[in-house]
C-alpha cells in the first residue's frame, strides 16, 4: 500500500534577485512499512525534500499524496493538523522543550490534538515505556543523556501514530554506540509496522535501512533496495523491547 | 511489548475534541511566566504601579471628600455664614480670615436676627491660645459665642451643659472644652468643675464636647467655647470704625432649606444698607451658603477625578508598552520553541492564543498586585492622615478590566508575530 507519493516536486528559493532551485522535479513513492534512507551530499536537496515531506514547507510545483490524500491543496490549519497526526518528527538536535518534563514533552502533540489530560498522560507514559524511559518521566531534558533525549523525541514522534516517522540526521549529535542504539530502535519500530524515513549523509546509517534513495543536485540519482540490511546490535542496551527486537531478528 | 506484531498498523488515537483547550493554554502561559519570575514582575511593574496609584488615589480622594462633606454637614443644617471681608469666594466657615478688617458689628447681628425665616443666630469670635491645667498644656482655639451656637451649629455637649443667657449676661468665666483638650489636660479624669487657664484667665469647665474626629483642615476637637461677652471683655475685642463691638463671623440657621437663598439675599441687602455700600463688588462682608461650599468642593473633586483618570491612562499606557516590549523580546527568544510547537502540530491560532494569554496573565496579574498594593497604600497613608479611604467596587473593577484590555491590546502584536513565524526558519533559529 502506497503511503506517500511525490511526483515532480520542485522547490525554488528566492535569494534576493537570484532564484535558487533546490529541487528540480523529484519523484518518490513509499509503501507502508518501508524503512527508507534519504541520502545525498550537501546541496543535493535532501533537507528541502524532508521539509516538504514533513509539511514544514510547500513545494513550488508538483503533487504530494499522503495516505491517499492530496496534501498540496491543504490550508495552513489543515497542514498543522496533518503535521500533528500524520508526521512524527525526530530532529538531529532533539528539539525537546527544555522547561517541560520528558512526559510533558511527549504529551505536546496529544495536547494540540485535543486529548484530555488523563488520556494524554496514559498515552505518553505508554510511549515512554516503549522507548525504555518510563522511569525517567519526571526528568527535565537537561537531566538526561543525548541518546535518551533522542528516545524521548522518538516517543513524542510516535504518540499520534503518524503515517511516517521522519528523522532528520537522528544520529548526527550522538556517539557511535548511542547511534547504533537509536538505529536499533528505528528498526524495531519498523518491524512493528511503522514507516520510517531517515534523512542522512552517513553511509553507515543508510546501510541500516531496507531502501536507499539518493538525491544529487535536486534530482533523483538512485533508488535501490538494500538486500544486506544491517541489523543494529545495541551493546549494553537496557530497553527490554529493543533487545526483544534483536531476538526477533536473530530468529 | 514482548510479542511483536509485524504487520498490523498500530491503532491511531482519536481525540474527542480538536485543538488546544483554554486551561491548557493558561498552563503553558503560566509556566512561561514562572520560568522568569523576576523579569515577569518587572514587566508587570508598569501596570502594578499604574493600577496601584489609581486605586490608592481614588479611595483616598473619596475618603477625604467624604470626611470634608460630613464635617460640612456637621456644622449644622440650613446654615449661612456671614463674615467680614468681601468677595464671593471667602474661605470655609470656622476659619479666621486674618488681615481682614472686622466689619460685622453687634448691631448688625441684632438686625440680622430680626429677619424673618431665621431659626437661630450665633455670632462668633475666635483666637488661638494656650490652655493650661496644672502642668499640662494644650493649644486650643478659643471660640466666643452665644448659647444658640449649640442648636445653630448642631454642637451639643457630651457631658455637662452649654452656658446659658445668664452666663452671657454675667460675663461668667465658664468654658466648654473639645474632646482633645479634655484628653490632653485631664487624661481619663473628669474635667467638669475643674479650673483651667486660657491665656492668663481662669475658666471653670462646665461641659465637654463629644469626639468629632479630625476633619481635613480644622480640628473641632481642639476648640474651647466661652460666652461671647466674656470673650470680648477678657480675651480680646475689636471695635469698628463707628466704635461698636465686632465679631469674626455669624452663623445663621434658616428655618427651611427652601427659604435659605431668600434669607441669604435679605441678609446681604440688610448689611449693604447698614454699611451704606451700593456696589456689590465693594461689599466688606460676605454671606455664604453651605450649598455653595459643597458645590465648589464637588467641582474640585470632579477636576481631581479627571486628573486621576489622566494619570491612570498614561501609566497604564506606559505599562502596556513595557509588556509589549518584553513580549516581543520573548517571542524572539522563544523562536525555536515556536518552531518545535509548530512542527508538532500547533496551529497559528494556538501560538497566537499562547502568547496573547501570556500577555493578559501578566497585565491582569499586574492589575491584581496593583489593586493589593494600592489598597495597602491607601490604608497606610489614610491612617497617617486620619482619612478613612473609601474603596468602591467600581474603581476596583475598572482598574482590573483596564489592565485586561491593556494586555489584549499590547499583547496582540507580539502574539501575531509569533503566530506568523515560519516553522522552517524558526527551527533553524539559534
Amino acid at each position: 500500500m502506497t503511503i506517500l507519493r511525490l511526483s515532480d516536486i520542485s522547490k525554488t528559493y528566492k535569494m534576493g534577485d537570484l532564484d535558487f532551485q533546490a529541487l528540480k522535479g523529484v519523484n518518490l513513492e513509499i509503501d507502508a512499512g518501508e524503512m527508507v534512507a534519504l541520502m545525498g551530499p550537501s546541496g543535493s536537496g535532501k533537507t528541502t525534500l524532508m521539509q516538504i515531506i514533513g509539511l514544514l514547507d510547500r513545494a513550488s510545483s508538483g503533487s504530494y499524496w499522503l495516505r491517499g490524500r492530496d496534501i498540496t491543496t491543504l490550508s495552513e490549519n489543515e497542514r498543522s493538523e496533518a503535521r500533528n497526526s500524520e508526521i512524527g518528527f525526530v530532529f538531529q538536535a532533539f528539539h525537546l522543550l527544555s522547561r517541560q518534563s520528558i512526559l510533558e514533552n511527549v504529551e505536546v502533540p496529544l495536547m494540540y490534538a485535543g486529548f484530555t489530560a488523563k488520556e494524554r498522560r496514559e498515552r505518553a507514559f505508554a510511549m515512554l515505556e516503549k522507548v525504555g524511559l518510563a522511569d525517567k518521566w519526571r526528568n527535565l531534558p537537561t537531566q538526561i543523556s543525548g541518546g535518551q533525549k533522542q528516545r524521548v523525541a522518538v516517543a513524542r514522534a510516535l504518540t499520534m501514530t503518524p503515517a511516517i516517522l521522519l528523522a532528520d540526521e537522528p544520529t548526527g549529535n550522538l556517539d557511535s554506540r548511542t547511534s547504533i542504539e537509536i538505529m536499533a530502535l528505528f528498526q524495531e519500530l519498523n518491524d512493528e509496522g511503522t514507516t520510517v524515513i531517515i534523512v542522512t549523509h552517513e553511509p553507515d546509517i543508510g546501510d541500516h535501512c531496507k531502501r536507499v534513495v539518493r538525491l544529487r543536485d535536486g534530482l533523483n540519482e538512485s533508488d535501490r533496495l538494500n538486500p544486506n540490511q544491517h541489523r543494529a546490535i545495541a551493546v549494553g542496551m537496557n530497553a527490554p523491547n529493543a533487545s526483544a527486537a534483536l531476538r526477533g531478528a536473530a530468529l | 511489548m514482548t510479542s511483536i506484531v509485524r504487520t498490523a498498523t498500530p491503532e491511531k488515537p482519536r481525540a474527542k475534541r480538536s485543538g488546544l483547550s483554554l486551561p491548557q493554554t493558561f498552563t503553558i502561559a503560566w509556566r512561561a511566566i514562572l520560568a522568569n519570575p523576576m523579569r515577569s514582575v518587572l514587566t508587570a511593574l508598569g501596570v502594578i504601579i499604574g493600577v496601584g496609584a489609581v486605586v490608592a488615589l481614588t479611595s483616598l480622594g473619596g475618603g477625604a471628600t467624604g470626611s470634608i462633606t460630613s464635617s460640612l454637614s456637621d456644622l449644622g443644617t440650613n446654615l449661612l455664614t456671614v463674615s467680614s471681608g468681601g468677595g464671593r469666594n471667602a474661605g470655609p466657615p470656622g476659619l479666621v480670615r486674618t488681615g481682614v478688617k472686622q466689619t460685622i458689628t453687634m448691631g448688625d447681628v441684632e438686625a440680622i436676627a430680626a429677619i424673618a425665616g431665621i431659626e437661630g443666630i450665633a455670632p462668633t469670635m475666635q483666637k488661638s491660645l494656650q490652655s493650661k491645667f496644672a502642668s499640662e498644656n494644650s493649644g486650643v482655639t478659643v471660640v466666643g459665642t452665644t448659647p444658640e451656637y449649640e442648636t445653630v451649629r448642631n454642637s451639643p455637649v457630651e457631658t455637662g451643659a452649654w452656658f446659658t443667657e445668664s452666663d452671657m449676661l454675667g460675663r461668667k468665666r465658664v468654658a466648654i472644652i473639645g474632646y482633645q483638650v479634655g484628653q490632653d489636660l485631664f487624661g481619663n479624669a473628669s474635667p467638669l468643675e475643674q479650673k483651667i487657664k486660657l491665656g492668663n484667665q481662669n475658666f471653670t469647665i462646665i461641659g465637654v464636647m463629644p469626639d468629632k474626629g479630625a476633619s481635613g483642615f480644622s480640628s473641632p476637637n481642639s476648640q474651647v467655647f466661652i460666652p461671647l461677652s466674656t470673650y470680648q471683655q477678657r480675651i480680646t475685642s475689636e471695635l469698628s470704625a463707628t466704635g461698636e463691638q465686632t465679631v469674626n463671623s455669624v452663623s445663621v440657621q434658616g428655618s427651611s432649606k427652601e427659604g435659605l437663598t431668600e434669607v441669604q439675599t435679605k441678609i446681604t441687602e440688610l448689611l449693604a444698607q447698614r454699611h451704606k455700600i451700593e456696589d456689590a463688588n465693594e461689599y466688606d462682608f460676605s454671606v455664604q451658603n453651605q450649598a455653595d461650599l459643597l458645590k465648589s468642593l464637588n467641582q474640585i473633586t470632579a477636576i481631581l477625578q479627571v486628573f486621576l483618570g489622566g494619570v491612570a491612562g498614561i501609566s497604564l499606557l506606559v505599562g502596556g508598552i513595557g509588556i509589549m516590549n518584553i513580549m516581543l523580546v520573548s517571542v524572539t527568544e522563544r523562536t525555536k520553541e515556536i518552531g518545535i510547537r509548530k512542527a508538532l502540530g500547533a496551529k497559528p491560532k494556538d501560538i497566537l492564543t499562547q502568547f496573547l494569554v501570556e500577555a493578559i496573565v501578566l497585565s491582569v496579574g499586574g492589575g491584581f498586585l496593583g489593586i493589593l498594593s494600592g489598597l495597602s497604600l491607601a490604608y497606610g497613608v489614610g491612617s497617617l492622615l486620619n482619612i478613612t479611604p473609601i474603596v468602591t467596587a467600581s474603581s476596583i473593577v475598572l482598574a482590573f478590566s483596564f489592565s485586561a484590555v491593556v494586555g489584549v491590546f499590547f499583547g496582540y502584536y507580539p502574539a501575531s508575530r509569533a503566530a506568523k513565524l515560519d516553522p522552517v526558519d524558526s527551527l533553524r533559529y539559534e
